[in-house]
């Protein structure tokens, strides 16, 4: 049983599909939003009903209006790359006095630990707390001012920040050698790193104290006795061309021989 | 943060070695997403072995034909289950047609999906079993009646040409669908192979090794499925085609385990700078799960015990044993080799200095008992599947054959 040509059973098949097909283009005027792909993937008009929000935020450079002394020391401090409103909640409405309250002070520990928690996967120099352990009574504001904070205690090592370095040369040749022997810092470095920063070794004539070729190997560099160990010497004037030790020797975890 | 959050943030804390960035302790591919290319691995894999018998003539094939198109399609309606109950409003995933995105992979795979499902699966199973459906219908009363008439259309016709026809049909949609079985699980491994920023799936070969894998996982799939229902049908099974169906495997493992090897010679000589922490990965975190389970239990020892069946004139109790052995463990080497691709694939720091880990949860949407559930779902429904269209033989009213391709 045919009916003219085709198959009955591809009319039947062709119906469901041809249903399939009319209700989809059905289903898509009657729901694709008017301003869809005007601008690219999306509804056109969502960046207006965007735009039409209010706004929330002043931004920085409004608090420094009149609260500049703050401001400014916080822009010398080691939270000088947040915003105030990071911490005090958007605040265009006081900017604009038009706001009933101040914008609030943040006296829970909660928001602090959003970035001084403990976290593996954080870098080992940067300050984080087991909030259990650390002061579990006392809020964080008690002992860090969040405009200027610096560590209340003085670290025990250089370790307690630069754990990363530390580890390396704990492994490497240089591991008799303690910080200090190459790095002069001063006490304030430990409570104001980034304002007191340590001194590093500028020039050749540095290293060449225990590598230099017929220099005898120091009994007594600055506090270390180094003859026991087997330094590598090399002729200074001509090893490296006019290039700087470190350009080549990594100092903290140097080559083995 | 949410304490159960909290908590299970720091077991997995505990397992990370080395370096890793802030979100990376926590995975964002879950099982879900290992299950999703599992299973349509498995509808291209049933799909390509059901194209053998009608396309290539493999004869041997025959009993198992409709078989592996109703696994297919009962695997297909599960497809997209886990990702939508990964993403959350499923809902939203009818947009995806509203409004087609070329620009996203992601996105096309709705259309890949609906073509290989209505074109392709519905309408070859349709045609296939229209003649039955219209004698079916003769032969019930009631529900059961209204039911074969709704789903073969109010088809009648069950004239010789109109039979012709519908073999004729089969063969050309048959031939369609190969390419678009291909289509349909290839697109999965270009999902991965195309993330560039992710060295362990950033490969070309990923479609490929993909594909045979899905062709290795449905064979066996279909073989283990014909084991069970036609012993619990208390009927004999067909030496010719289990011997078809595991030479079919063996062949098709060969392919895969190598395409897998070239992948992995290339990138050992490649040695980019990611090779170091793949290299612990495979050593450390995914030891058990790769060298063990998909190499050694689920390619390797299949293979030997295929060709020791196949090869050896082992008695056939001995060897229809060994082919169903075999393909549950290759089961499990498939699933194994999914998991090693997407939990894997995350479990190494962009950084490539450290490795974390992934737990997973018993309860909740994406939980072991919500991928348990869409394990067994397909089942469910191939059980509805075989019992309104049988696809045995002797199913098939009095005066209809098997099909002569």
């Amino acid at each position: 049983m045919k009916s003219g040509k085709i198959p009955n059973q591809v009319l039947q098949v062709g119906l469901v599909f041809l249903i399939v097909g009319a209700t989809m283009i059905l289903v898509r005027q009657r729901f694709i939003p008017e301003s869809f792909g005007e601008l690219g993937h999306y509804r056109a008009d969502a960046v207006e009903v965007n735009a039409s929000h209010e706004i929330q935020f002043a931004g920085w450079q409004a608090c420094a209006e009149c609260h500049d002394d703050v401001v400014a020391t916080k822009n010398s401090s080691f939270h000088r790359t947040l915003s105030c409103e990071t911490c005090h909640g958007p605040a265009a409405e006081h900017a604009r006095e038009e706001a009933e309250e101040d914008p609030p002070l943040p006296t829970g520990k909660e928001l602090c630990l959003t970035c001084h928690r403990y976290l593996v996967s954080r870098p080992t120099g940067f300050p984080q707390i087991i909030e259990d352990r650390h002061e579990p009574a006392k809020a964080c504001h008690s002992c860090h001012d969040p405009h200027d904070p610096v560590p209340s205690e003085r670290p025990e090592s250089c370790a307690g920040c630069h754990a990363t370095i530390s580890r390396v040369i704990a492994v490497s040749h240089h591991a008799p050698l303690d910080c200090e022997v190459c790095h002069e810092a001063e006490p304030e470095h430990f409570l104001r790193p980034r304002a007191h920063l340590p001194r590093k070794p500028f020039e050749r004539d540095f290293c060449g104290n225990c590598h230099a070729a017929g220099i005898e190997t120091p009994a007594n560099f600055r506090g270390v006795d180094l003859t026991a160990l087997d330094i590598p010497k090399i002729e200074q004037d001509t090893h490296g061309g006019t290039l700087l030790c470190w350009q080549c020797h990594y100092q903290h975890s140097p080559e083995a021989r | 943060m949410n304490p159960a959050h909290k908590a299970q943030l720091e077991a997995a804390l505990q397992q990370v070695t080395g370096f890793i960035y802030p979100n990376e302790a926590e995975l964002h591919w879950s099982i879900l997403v290992v299950i999703y290319p599992y299973i349509t691995g498995l509808v291209a894999g049933a799909f390509i072995l059901a194209s053998l018998e009608k396309v290539f003539k493999v004869k041997d094939l025959q009993p198992t034909y409709r078989l592996a198109l109703l696994t297919a399609l009962a695997f297909v309606f599960v497809a997209p289950l886990p990702l939508q109950a990964h993403l959350g409003h499923p809902e939203r995933a009818f947009e995806i047609f509203l409004t087609p995105n070329p620009a996203s992979a992601m996105a096309m795979f709705g259309f890949v999906y609906a073509w290989y499902l209505m074109v392709v699966l519905l309408l070859e199973i349709w045609f296939e079993f229209r003649e039955d459906m219209v004698r079916w219908r003769q032969q019930s009363r009631g529900l059961k009646k209204l039911f074969y008439w709704l789903i073969s259309l109010g088809s009648r016709d069950v004239s010789p040409e109109a039979v012709a026809f519908d073999h004729k049909a089969v063969y050309a949609i048959t031939i369609l669908g190969i390419p678009s079985a291909f289509l349909l699980h290839g697109y999965v491994g270009f999902i991965f192979g195309s993330v560039k920023a992710n060295p362990f799936w950033s490969s070309v070969l990923m479609p490929i090794v993909f594909l045979f894998s899905a062709i290795v996982s449905g064979i066996s799939l279909v073989l283990i499925l014909y084991y069970v229902t036609t012993l619990i049908r208390r009927k004999t099974l067909d030496q010719k085609c289990l011997n078809a169906l595991a030479a079919f495997l063996f062949y098709a493992l060969i392919i895969d385990l190598s395409l897998e090897l070239l992948d992995f010679i290339h990138r050992l000589y490649e040695s980019e700078e990611s090779i170091e922490i793949l290299a612990e990965l495979i050593f450390s975190k995914l030891f058990i799960s790769l060298a063990i389970v998909q190499i050694l239990l689920g390619t390797i020892g299949p293979l030997l015990l295929l060709a020791f069946a196949l090869f050896t004139g082992l008695p056939n109790e001995l060897k229809r044993l060994a082919f169903f052995i075999a393909a549950i463990f290759i089961q499990v080497g498939i699933f194994s080799t999914r998991w090693n691709v997407v939990i894997g694939g995350q479990l190494f720091s962009k950084s490539f200095r450290g490795l974390t880990a992934y737990k997973l949860e018993l309860g909740g949407q994406e939980g072991l008992l919500a991928a348990l559930g869409l394990l067994i779902l397909p089942f469910v429904i191939l059980y509805v599947l075989l019992k309104l269209l049988p696809p045995w033989d002797d199913a098939r009213t009095s005066d209809t054959k098997p099909l002569e391709g």
